[in-house]
């Protein structure tokens, strides 16, 4: 495990390298997540569990390691999102504008390429991020929402596994630096 | 772009790459600080939020008392029960609306005056009507909603284009709708400036609910129970926006009343579209088992806010709804008060059993001639027969032989004049006319001419129906009186006060009574079959014949009837008595006794009643039972306590 | 330039961003204001798209499913499906035989008559937040939709519209948090307040708890919020229990069950939500279903548009009887489905008054009157029935607190005279009436007001109706 452990950190500056994506690919994968997001889960409503704009706010600043860059991306989509939504505009805004941040930081330090690393990020702010909302819409909107821990869970998990596959995907997009 | 490390390494060193040990460390402890960092601004900006966005209405709030609304929890007040744990009064929810005059659109107000069902144009006129007073400040728009309109609140209190809607939940006091009781139970409502200035009532506040008659009000501190209080923030809106505190509310209790439902009613019917009053007793612990008052009026409707034509039909009936007549009405007793005279007569020696008076249809006293009730004379009676055909002539000569002093401390002794202490409010006292009352009220000496009408129930004396029940299921018991309640925690906790009569001389007055409904006298219509009743009818007049002739309208002046009746004769369980305005002779007022007993005892053959253990008069005897009638053979005396006792003072 | 701002632009940046969404968040939330323009430039962006996705679907699922022409294969899909359902229900009805095959069709026949005043609607999307209960659908302002319609669909209620878009509109479902609507339940005609509590189920409020609701019936919408007409099926009862000041009943929307695809908004109704107020009831909100409720032969029996309570129900059967409701026979719902008559305003000593008056008027006797001679009145007897057939109950529930005992009473001294007569008579003068062959149980419900004049010696001793009380 230690082996595993020290290959997961990266070590010298040079190795966290930028990745960069064509400016297509970002826009048609944000667009098509948050479509997503508002209609698959109205026909497939086991689908409903998938939060997509939060996976590409992870792997984009994951990927760019640029806290300017994925701030503003996560601040970007959580925005679009809350305009799709019925409650008021900056509360996805905010909480994906810190899942940004603090991607694009962990960007920094992790071999971002490795499946455990995404397996265990995307679990990490899938939970952040829900939470946050949870405290978001409590302490600001006063609407009560119950937060289920289980469910939470069990959603983050099924995310990361789903996450994992996305990654791939979007992996192929890269543009070579 | 450069990254964090590069500058901390350059900053801090030779700009050299560090030893890759040092660096981890260094960065790990910059990631720390950086968290730090941010920490402290994620709670500088929730600090921000607090004071700038939600703090920043409390403060608003407490610069201006209106946006903080302390909602009351309205603690409900406990139910009355009678003897069985039947409901007599009950609590029910209702709902208010309030509305928010902010954002008010004139179609959604038309909407919403039609969805709760008043009319548009006053509802705007309502709202104009409001106008000076602060906008956020909401406004009553209708209260009582039924469940359809509190779905149209609930379906439209955040629908866009609304103004903001919200239902008041308050516990109203739900009576019985026919009036039932309506005196004894009396009503609630909010507490008067007034009240407030009283030592009763100095410990509640402006806004409180409390019982304003009946025993709604003696009782309660029992049955009101204690506000609870939710203070919360209102925004512009009139939204709650969140809640400061909230202190839950205790119930109050419930109260069990003496009261017996089934002989209530019975009474309730027997008294319907009549004027006057019941009262039943059970003499051997002073427990109420009805309390009837009429006319009545519905207490749902006088209870919270009154509408001003309820209060005005109310308070305009020329015959006061609001008397309760049981405890209130202070009247002639008219005959019903010749057994006083009677065991007067008995107790001080001037007559016994076989002293007769001869009656001729009248006869003169002090140069004045007074009638008999019968036009031709009874001819020549005894005390049985002058009790039960009521003859007046008998009873002015005994009352001339006592004298008014001594007519006074025998009615004295029986509970008249004074109350009887029944645990309701504004108990009226009656009158007892003696020679020192009316020296003290009139400053003129006591004419002997003025005790031959205070004989027969008539000239200044008065009592109230309580107070005729009351002394007369006391002389029925032996001379023990129990003082009258209507509470079931009471029962056994007064004391009953004692006259040292003869036995014998009460169970003449009691045959004679007995007489009166069994035997052709006057109050056959008391006649039960199979049941022991004794009972008295009295006809007082109400005013002189002089002025009955005056009159346009002689329906006012009708002769007031009475009736009182106990049963068993020997030892009763049950003394009711009855006034029935302008009810013209006592003969009519049997009935309702009559009902009353019946329902008594049907109630006791189904069983019902057998368990009722009498509170106080299992005590050993050292007296023969003071009755012993022929009709219903008297059982062993051992529930009649005839211990000499000081009588009242 | 190496200053202490560059160094922490990410940090600087972060910061500015949220504070500057936190200020929007704030302006947004003290105001009470939406920022509704960007709404409606994203969803008009976005609804485009998601309706070429839609298309999409149906275009893979036609293709799927056969060579047919696609919109009408799409129709017939949904006409079958409900047809489906419609022949459930029926088949349902007639297994349990509640209800003939005709009334089935005349089910279809309204719901056929339903969109005359109805927009069909697809959903097209779910509101972009995890925990939402609201849905896009792809009408919108330009058909007409405007905020506070209802949204129904062929099983019940789905929710109404919050906000309508030039093109598409957002739908509250009936089980959000801040969703409420008017209902009245099938039986006992108990009306309450259905609130969303943003799970399956909704919860029933403002029922208060004298009043009987049965688990498994059904609730209807009643009408009485004007939002939703009178008679659409919610759904049925979960669980009632008793709360604290009102039930705690909680209802499973029937619409909700099955995925959400097609729904109708009712236009017409929310025109009507203020109708004149013509009549002293209660106005039926949209006058189109409930004319076509009108126009059923089944519902006209007794009902009037007026709509009084009590008659809405059958409306409601109209509206199709769910599957496992136990509703009768046309004829006899108001009698079988009456609520006890314990009403909520009367309280014990009412009811006592009452049963003592009908004793009284079964005896001619004048309370607190009568000529001498008359008997007293005997109040161990049975009162007279009371008038209203409806009011039966009344006496059932009154009864065991008087003639209960009683019953027992004679039963112990063996001095029972007769079967309907309540004992307490005890045999004395008093005249007792028996009518022969009264059942036991239902004796003082159904039997006639013991006549006074019937003889004493009629009574068969055998009858052992008070013995078995």
């Amino acid at each position: 495990m230690r082996v595993d452990a020290d290959r997961l950190l990266i070590d010298s500056p040079h190795e966290r390298q930028i990745i960069r994506f064509p400016w297509w690919v970002l826009l048609l994968a944000s667009l098509l997540a948050v479509l997503f997001q508002i209609y698959v889960p109205a026909t497939f409503r086991f689908l409903n569990f998938l939060e997509m704009p939060l996976l590409l706010v992870v792997y984009f600043p994951l990927m760019w390691r640029r806290q300017i860059l994925g701030t503003t991306f996560g601040c970007a989509l959580g925005l679009f999102q809350d305009t799709l939504s019925h409650h008021p505009i900056g509360m996805f805004g905010i909480a994906k504008t810190l899942v940004g941040y603090f991607t694009a930081t962990v960007g920094m330090r992790f071999e971002v390429d490795h499946w455990a690393v995404r397996f265990l990020l995307v679990l990490f702010f899938f939970s952040f991020h829900r939470v946050f909302y949870w405290v978001l819409s409590n302490s600001v909107l006063h609407i009560p929402l119950e937060l289920d821990l289980g469910r939470m869970a069990i959603s983050g998990l099924l995310n990361a596994v789903v996450g994992i596959f996305l990654f791939n995907i979007l992996d192929r997009t890269r543009e070579s630096a | 772009m450069r990254e964090f490390p590069r500058n901390f390494g350059k900053v801090f060193g030779s700009g050299a790459v560090f030893a890759r040990e040092d660096r981890r460390g260094v960065d790990f402890r910059l990631s720390l600080f950086q968290y730090a960092v941010f920490a402290v601004f994620l709670f500088l900006i929730a600090g921000f939020w607090q004071l700038q966005i939600v703090q920043a209405d409390a403060y608003a709030a407490r610069a201006n008392d209106n946006h903080i609304k302390s909602l009351p929890i309205l603690a409900p007040r406990g139910k009355i029960l009678d003897r069985e744990r039947r409901v007599i009064v009950d609590n029910r929810s209702s709902f208010s609306v309030i509305l928010s005059r902010e954002g008010v659109q004139e179609g959604a107000l038309r909407s919403i005056a039609e969805g709760l069902g008043v009319d548009a144009s006053e509802l705007l006129a309502r709202l104009n009507r409001f106008s000076k007073r602060a906008r956020y400040e909401p406004i009553i728009v209708k209260e009582q909603l039924n469940s359809g309109e509190v779905a149209f609140v609930e379906a439209h209190r955040r629908m866009p284009n609304y103004p903001d809607m919200e239902l008041i939940r308050e516990q109203r006091r739900l009576y019985p709708s026919t009036g039932i009781a309506a005196h004894l139970i009396g009503y609630v409502g909010e507490v008067s400036e007034r009240e407030l200035d009283t030592l009763e009532f100095a410990r509640y506040s402006e806004g409180d609910v409390i019982g304003k008659s009946g025993v709604e009000r003696t009782h309660n501190e029992t049955l009101m129970g204690v506000d609870g209080k939710r203070q919360v923030v209102v925004d512009s809106a009139g939204n709650h926006r969140y809640r400061i505190g909230e202190k839950p509310a205790v119930n109050g209790k419930d109260l069990m009343l003496t009261i017996d439902l089934d002989l209530q009613v019975v009474a309730e019917l027997a008294m319907d579209g009549k004027r006057g009053a019941v009262v039943a007793l059970d003499p051997r612990n002073g427990e109420v088992l009805a309390l009837v008052s009429r006319p009545t009026y519905d207490a749902n409707r006088l209870s919270g806010r009154i509408r001003a034509e309820d209060w005005r039909e109310i308070v305009n009936n020329p015959f006061n709804p609001l008397l309760n007549r049981g405890i209130q009405a202070q009247l002639a007793p008219g005959s019903t008060f010749k057994p006083i005279i009677a065991i007067a007569g008995l107790e001080e020696g001037l007559i016994d059993d076989n002293f007769r008076v001869s009656c001729s249809g009248g006869a003169s006293f002090y140069g004045r001639y007074f009638k008999c009730h019968k036009k031709g004379g009874h001819g020549s009676v005894n005390l049985h027969t002058a009790m039960a055909q009521s003859c007046d002539v008998f009873f002015y000569t005994v009352g001339n032989m006592l004298g008014i002093d001594k007519i006074a401390k025998y009615a004295e002794m029986a509970g008249f004049g004074s109350k009887t202490g029944i645990d309701l409010p504004h108990e009226a006292s009656g009158t007892v006319p003696s020679t020192r009352w009316k020296m003290e009220n009139y400053r003129q000496k006591w004419y002997a001419g003025e005790t031959i009408s205070v004989a027969i129930g008539q000239g200044a004396l008065t009592v109230s129906p309580i107070q005729l029940a009351y002394a007369m299921g006391g002389l029925a018991n032996g001379g023990v009186w129990e003082e009258p309640h209507v509470v079931k925690s009471d029962t056994g906790k007064l004391e009953p006060h004692k006259a040292n009569w003869n036995p014998d001389h009460i169970k003449s007055v009691v045959s004679g009574l007995y007489a009166v409904v069994n035997e052709g006298g006057t109050g056959i219509r008391a006649r039960i079959p199979g049941i022991p009743v004794c009972g008295k009818t009295g006809t007082a007049q109400v005013a002189s014949n002089d002025l009955v002739a005056a009159t346009k309208d002689p329906d006012l002046y009708k002769d007031n009837a009475w009736f009182f009746g106990f049963a068993p004769c020997d030892h009763p369980e049950i003394v009711v008595a009855t006034l029935f305005e302008s009810g013209e002779h006592g003969n009519l007022a049997a009935p309702i006794v009559r009902d009353v007993i019946k329902a008594y005892f049907d109630k006791k053959n189904r069983g019902e009643i057998s368990r009722r253990q009498p509170a106080r008069v299992q005590t050993a005897s050292s007296h023969p039972a003071p009755v012993a009638l022929p009709a219903a053979p008297a059982t062993p005396a051992e529930e009649v306590d005839g211990r000499p006792d000081e009588a009242q003072p | 330039m190496e200053t202490l701002l560059t160094r922490y632009r990410g940090v600087l940046v972060l910061v500015l961003i949220l504070a500057a969404q936190l200020v929007m968040l704030g302006v947004q939330v003290r105001n009470q204001q939406d920022i509704r323009l960007v709404r409606v430039w994203a969803i008009s962006a976005v609804t485009p798209l998601a309706m070429i996705l839609d298309g999409a679907k149906s275009a893979v699922t036609d293709a799927v499913e056969g060579y047919v022409d696609l919109r009408s294969a799409r129709k017939d899909n949904v006409a079958l499906k409900s047809q489906v359902d419609t022949l459930r229900r029926q088949n349902e009805f007639l297994k349990a035989e509640l209800a003939t095959a005709d009334r089935a069709d005349r089910l279809l026949e309204f719901k056929q008559r339903i969109p005359s005043r109805t927009i069909a609607a697809r959903i097209i999307g779910t509101n972009a937040a995890p925990s939402s209960q609201v849905v896009f659908v792809d009408r919108g302002a330009s058909d007409g939709l405007v905020s506070g319609m209802a949204v129904i669909n062929g099983t019940g209620v789905v929710g109404r519209v919050l906000d309508a878009y030039p093109n598409t509109a957002q739908v509250m479902l009936i089980t959000d948090p801040s969703f409420a609507m008017g209902v009245i339940s099938q039986k006992g005609r108990v009306v309450g307040t259905l609130r969303g509590l943003g799970q399956r189920r909704c919860m029933v409020d403002y029922v208060e708890s004298h009043l009987v609701v049965e688990k498994d019936e059904w609730f209807y919408s009643s009408g009485d919020d004007r939002v939703f007409p009178r008679g659409l099926p919610i759904g049925p009862v979960v669980s009632v229990a008793q709360g604290n000041a009102f039930q705690d009943i909680y209802v499973e929307p029937a619409a909700m069950q099955r995925g959400l695809d097609e729904v109708l908004i009712v236009l017409e109704a929310v025109h009507q939500t203020v109708p004149p107020v013509a009549t002293e009831a209660i106005p039926p909100l949209a006058p189109a279903p409930e004319k076509t409720l009108e126009e059923l032969p089944e519902v006209s029996m007794g009902e009037t548009s007026a709509t009084p309570p009590a008659e809405g129900a059958a409306g409601a059967n109209a509206a199709g009887v769910p599957p496992g409701s136990n509703a009768t026979g046309t004829a006899t719902p108001a009698q079988t489905h009456t609520p006890p008559a314990r009403s909520p305003l009367a309280t014990d000593a009412d009811r006592l008054l009452d049963r003592y008056r009908r004793i009284g008027q079964s005896q001619n006797h004048p309370f607190g009157g009568g000529s001498v001679g008359t008997p007293p009145p005997d109040f161990n007897r049975a009162p007279a029935p009371p008038g209203a057939g409806t009011a039966a109950t009344d006496a059932t529930t009154t009864e065991p607190a008087v003639a209960g005992p009683a019953v027992t009473g004679t039963a112990a001294t063996g001095t029972g005279t007769t079967g309907a007569t309540l004992p307490g008579v005890r045999g004395t003068g008093a005249p007792a009436a028996a009518p022969a062959g009264a059942s036991a149980n239902t004796t003082i419900r159904s039997t006639p007001a013991p006549s006074p004049a019937a003889p004493v010696k009629a009574a068969p001793v055998k009858t052992a109706a008070p013995n078995q009380r």
